[in-house]
């Protein structure tokens, strides 16, 4: 069972003389345990196609597909609820809520499922724990720094029992080297049933990639598998 | 990596989440409200300030009336018997035998040296059956034979004090303690032990008693029963809570306008909620949690507020109320009702802004753009219903006698227009095409944040609904005072003064008149002319009483005269002589002095009218002489009945007064006073002739040119007490005090639609700083900028009290249940509403806005 597959999918926005079309049917493949790198300019569909296929909005055309269910066919309580189980999203801006620690951030989306706020909380400081996070689990979100932000907000994506992570520019508000690490998070996200896609316009972010997708204009012109470059030397063992 | 979750979630959470979910929304709310309470500090402060006066006032409402528990203890009834001790006996036993539980308080007099007063030396036990509420002891003990315990003014009168001794009537009493009537603290009283009292001249019977025995009871001479009376009167709980349900209306609408910024400003967090699975209920909950936590923290805190002010002024106002006061002996339902309002109120206002949130796209909700308005034709449709059932609601409370139904009216009249507003808004709108820039922007920006500005339109026509509908109404009430025989609602003109030879004035009815010689007569005519001529008086009207022929002089308490006759209605009760009787009217002589007071032609008076008068509604009455009862409670030596509303010339009858006239005397409605004291119903020659009465002089009415001040007041109550008679005069115009009231509610409506416009024209310009900035980079000036504040303020506060003056207008007619009441407009007034309001409202905007913007609010998650 494929993780993410969208089929001929196009989105319009506005009517008539104000229409924009977003995408212009696009078509991908996800399977679980890899990685998607989609690059394009501004304005190309990248963020358009993640927010499809996270069923944060519905496509104007085709289908859309997250492990086997059709999005078409869900009411947005279901949409919600497989958001909360199967789908973990990470923002270029972080998108944590100020109010709740980084914890109770990270097992927001469980308690949201109806896990009891115990079993939550202890699934969320293993996800910290994992991502070198644990000292950090009581602290608020404006006292953490903008790369511990985008960690906590990738254990929040990760928690549970997720099959596809989505990041919207995960490092775009991040300084090189944060941006290296949460590359490599995301990376290793990705294995066994997860699957991941990661909008970027950087090309060095991309090559932690298991396949590139470029996208103009709303339409997919090309893919292919990023070249190993230097940066492949940093590529963890366990991508080999 | 991922992180497996081996627990289940919990049953039924298939996908709300179920409890586990709530719980996390509402930690997050109530985090949320700690960190940003402050901006939520208008709602909580008007929310607490509502409960806390809903709370003082229905306090005040319930606690301060005097309570009948002065007289009457815990009895339903009381015998009142004077006169010597076998009478005393007689009735007491007579009582006894009827009622069967009885408690009996006897009374004497005290003189006080140098005075002609006394004081009442009364023998009651303490902790009596009926009693107990009508005797407290503050100090020492109660008295036991050979002592006494008194009041604190009977102590100051005579200089006593505890463990002192009161030497009076030839006697020596030991002074045991300070009492008191805690019902009635003016009631001042030597109290002794039962058995101790001598010379006693009254007694006081309390009792509890059925229709039936009372019935069969009959009361014998000297003694007056008097029953408990029914209802309390005063300002009750309920209406305080009627007024508490509109000031939380108004509340509710800014809260409306506040709830909404706060979701605005909390847009991109819900996106994010929304984004990680919580569904829309999840979201609307954080809100209402948000409102809830708001509704509870005023609650209480204005719950406590208000009861610690209502027990800081309970010492104070015992004092003015002349009795004491339980602290905590409160309206509890209605308090736990208001504080429930409320909350209710927060809540409320936060639904529509939480139902809104959640419809927002999550994309749409992650950028922080604000959905796109639309038509809302459905909403002003509901609006509409919802003003149609409110109005229906208002007028099927039968002008306040059903409560909740002007609750339920008021809150569904001002969901009403908070619904239709908006549309109200869009087509205002609509029409901006050909305006000025600055005028279209803000009537277009109004129109494009019609979710907080529809809110505060809301609160705004509410205000000005209000302020519009005590304007109309103390309009039409001025315009009903003036009309000839409407149903007075004071007891004389400002301009009129009465002097009574009654000691008691207008409190008796019948006036029983003090024999006076004709010397004694001649000389009050002279100082009553002086007084006029010292109040510069237009006119002096002597005013003659009507007496049975042969009726002697009569000892009534310290008052040696002759009892008059009065127009009244005998109620069902006994029989023949011993039907209680309801006083409707004193009854003075047609003379022709008066005639020609009031412009009456003599000629116009039909030959067979025994009464002529300006009141209606005497269906029953009867012509009433109670000389015997207020002597002998012998009731009716002559009663005749009346029948009203039918003319003269409809009535036979002859130039006797044969028998039919007797039953069926003719009413002629004549061009006379409305006003309760002054002469409204008069006896005709014909009447006094048929009935074999004669004149007795009574008083007489003084007339200025304008007002009585309160120095001339001052002086009249003087000279009136210097020679022994009684002076009446207004007890206020109601067309004054309506007027007064009105001009007040429009001073504090203005301040209000300001307070509310300074509120939120801050909250929608803030949306659209980058259009102003854009504004400014193209070139706009400040006098742009002043005026695209200046007209959204006008803008709001003209359409808002165009909407309040209209539902003002269709709730008066609701709860008239017509449109009579709408013929007098205060046209000066509405004018203050519609356009000096917006004209103030501009200038306002004018003067305080109008700075060049330095950037764009936002306001990210982290």
């Amino acid at each position: 069972m494929t993780a993410l597959e969208l089929r001929n999918v196009s989105k319009v926005y506005g009517d008539r003389a104000a229409e924009v079309h977003a995408l212009r049917e696009v078509s991908l493949t996800v399977e679980p345990g890899a990685l998607v790198a989609v690059m394009g300019p501004s304005g190309s569909g990248k963020s358009t196609m993640l927010t499809i296929a996270g069923s944060l909005e519905e496509a104007t055309g085709g289908e859309v597909f997250v492990a086997g269910r059709s999005l078409a066919t869900l009411s947005r309580n279901e949409r919600a609820r497989l958001r909360r189980r199967s789908i973990g999203f990470v923002f270029q801006d972080f998108n944590l809520l100020a109010g709740l620690t980084a914890a109770e951030n990270v097992a927001l989306p469980l308690e949201l499922d109806g896990l009891q706020a115990r079993a939550a909380r202890k699934a969320a400081l293993r996800a910290l724990d994992e991502l070198g996070l644990g000292s950090r689990a009581a602290r608020f979100p404006e006292e953490l720094s903008g790369g511990e932000r985008q960690r906590v907000a990738i254990a929040r994506a990760v928690v549970g029992e997720r099959r596809l992570l989505l990041a919207d520019e995960p490092s775009g508000a991040l300084d090189s080297v944060n941006a290296e690490a949460v590359m490599r998070l995301v990376r290793t996200a990705c294995r066994g049933e997860v699957a991941g896609v990661v909008a970027t316009h950087d090309a060095q972010l991309a090559s932690w990639a298991d396949r590139v997708v470029f996208l103009r204009d709303g339409r997919m012109v090309d893919q292919t598998s990023p070249l190993p470059g230097p940066e492949s030397l940093l590529t963890p063992s366990d991508r080999k | 990596m991922s992180t497996a979750v081996r627990s289940k979630p919990a049953a039924g959470s298939a996908n709300s989440g179920g409890a586990p979910a709530r719980r996390a929304v509402v930690r997050w709310a109530w985090r949320m409200f700690r960190r940003e309470w402050r901006q939520q500090l208008t709602v909580l402060g008007l929310l607490t300030v509502a409960v806390a006066a809903a709370v003082a006032g229905m306090a005040f409402a319930a606690d301060a009336p005097s309570s009948p528990d002065a007289s009457f203890g815990t009895a339903g009834h009381m015998l009142v018997i004077t006169g010597s001790k076998a009478r005393l006996a007689e009735g007491i036993s007579a009582a006894s035998k009827a009622f069967g539980r009885i408690e009996v308080i006897y009374h004497a007099k005290a003189a006080i040296p140098g005075s002609v007063n006394s004081v009442d030396v009364r023998s009651e036990r303490p902790g009596g059956e009926f009693s107990a509420p009508m005797l407290r002891l503050d100090v020492g003990h109660y008295p036991g034979p050979g002592q006494v315990a008194v009041t604190s003014g009977v102590a100051a009168i005579y200089q006593l004090r505890v463990g002192g001794v009161w030497r009076t009537g030839g006697g020596t009493l030991q002074v045991t303690g300070i009492v008191e009537n805690p019902a009635n603290l003016d009631d001042q009283f030597a109290l002794i032990a039962p058995g101790q009292i001598r010379d006693v001249g009254q007694a006081t019977v309390l009792f509890d008693a059925t229709a039936q025995q009372l019935r069969g009871f009959r009361v014998s001479a000297g003694a007056q029963l008097t029953s408990r009376p029914q209802h309390d009167s005063g300002f009750p709980p309920a209406a305080v809570l009627v007024l508490d349900t509109i000031a939380l209306s108004f509340v509710g609408l800014i809260a409306v306008a506040t709830f909404t910024v706060l979701a605005q400003r909390r847009l991109r967090a819900f996106g994010m909620l929304a984004a990680v699975g919580a569904t829309d209920r999840n979201i609307r909950l954080v809100l209402l949690a948000n409102g809830a936590v708001v509704g509870c923290v005023a609650a209480v805190t204005g719950a406590a507020a208000g009861l610690a002010g209502w027990a800081a002024l309970v010492p104070r106002l015992e004092a003015l109320v002349a009795h004491r006061i339980d602290t905590f002996s409160l309206p509890w339902w209605e308090i736990g009702a208001a504080i429930a309002l409320a909350v209710a109120t927060a809540v409320g206002a936060a639904w529509w802004p939480a139902w809104a949130a959640s419809r927002v796209p999550v994309v749409a909700a992650l950028s922080g753009r604000p959905p796109s308005p639309k038509q809302g034709r459905a909403f002003a449709a509901l609006g509409a219903v919802l003003l149609a059932v409110g109005l229906g609601a208002i007028a099927m409370a039968h002008q306040g006698r059903v409560p909740p139904l002007i609750i339920v009216g008021l809150v569904l009249t001002a969901t009403g227009v908070l619904l239709v507003g908006p549309l109200a808004i869009s087509g205002v709108a609509a029409q901006a095409g050909h305006a000025p820039v600055s005028i279209r922007l803000a009537l277009r920006d109004l129109s494009r944040y019609r979710a907080r500005s529809g809110a505060a339109l809301a609160a705004i026509s509410l205000v000005t609904g209000i302020v519009a509908a005590i304007a109309v109404s103390a309009a039409a009430a001025a315009q009903n005072e003036g009309s000839p025989g409407a149903v007075g609602w004071t007891n004389l003109p400002a301009n009129q003064l009465m002097i009574y030879l009654s000691p008691d004035g207008p409190q008796g009815t019948p006036e029983v008149v003090p024999a006076r010689t004709a010397e004694q007569l001649a000389q009050y005519q002279r100082d009553v002319t002086g007084l006029s001529a010292v109040l510069h008086g237009q006119a002096v009207l002597p005013l003659d009483a009507a007496i049975a022929a042969g009726m002697p002089v009569l000892q009534e308490g310290p008052v040696n005269g002759r009892p008059t006759t009065m127009l009244g209605k005998t109620q069902a009760g006994g029989g023949g002589g011993r039907q209680p009787v309801l006083a409707i009217s004193q009854l003075y002589v047609a003379t022709s002095a008066v005639l020609r007071f009031y412009h009456l032609d003599p000629a116009a008076i039909s030959p067979a009218t025994y009464i002529l008068t300006a009141r209606s509604g005497l269906t029953g009455a009867k012509i009433l002489d109670f000389g015997a009862v207020v002597v002998g409670c012998k009731a009716a030596v002559s009663a005749q009945c009346g029948r009203p509303g039918v003319h003269p010339s409809r009535q036979a009858g002859g130039n006797g007064p044969d028998r039919r006239d007797l039953a069926s005397p003719a009413i002629q409605v004549a061009g006379l006073p409305h006003y309760t004291s002054a002469p409204n119903t008069l006896l005709t020659s014909h009447a006094m002739a048929a009935l074999n009465l004669r004149p007795l002089l009574a008083g007489w009415l003084i007339q200025t040119p304008a007002a009585l001040t309160a120095a001339q007041v001052t002086r009249a109550d003087h000279w009136a007490a210097a020679n022994g008679l009684t002076v009446e005069t207004t007890t206020g115009s109601p067309q004054a005090s309506l007027a007064s009231v009105s001009e007040k509610a429009i001073a504090v409506g203005v301040l209000a639609v300001l307070t509310v416009l300074a509120m939120t024209i801050g909250l929608i310009r803030s949306e659209t700083a980058n259009d102003v900035r854009v504004l400014s980079a193209t070139g706009a000036s400040g006098c742009t900028r002043r005026l695209l504040t200046g007209a959204t303020a006008a803008a709001l506060a003209l359409l808002g009290g165009l909407l309040g003056i209209a539902a003002a207008y269709l709730g008066i007619i609701a709860w008239n249940r017509g449109v009579h009441s709408l013929a007098s407009v205060p046209a000066t007034k509405l004018a203050v509403l519609i356009v000096g309001i917006p004209l103030a409202a501009l200038a306002a905007g004018w003067l305080l806005a109008g700075r060049e913007p330095h950037g764009i609010d936002r306001h990210p998650l982290d």
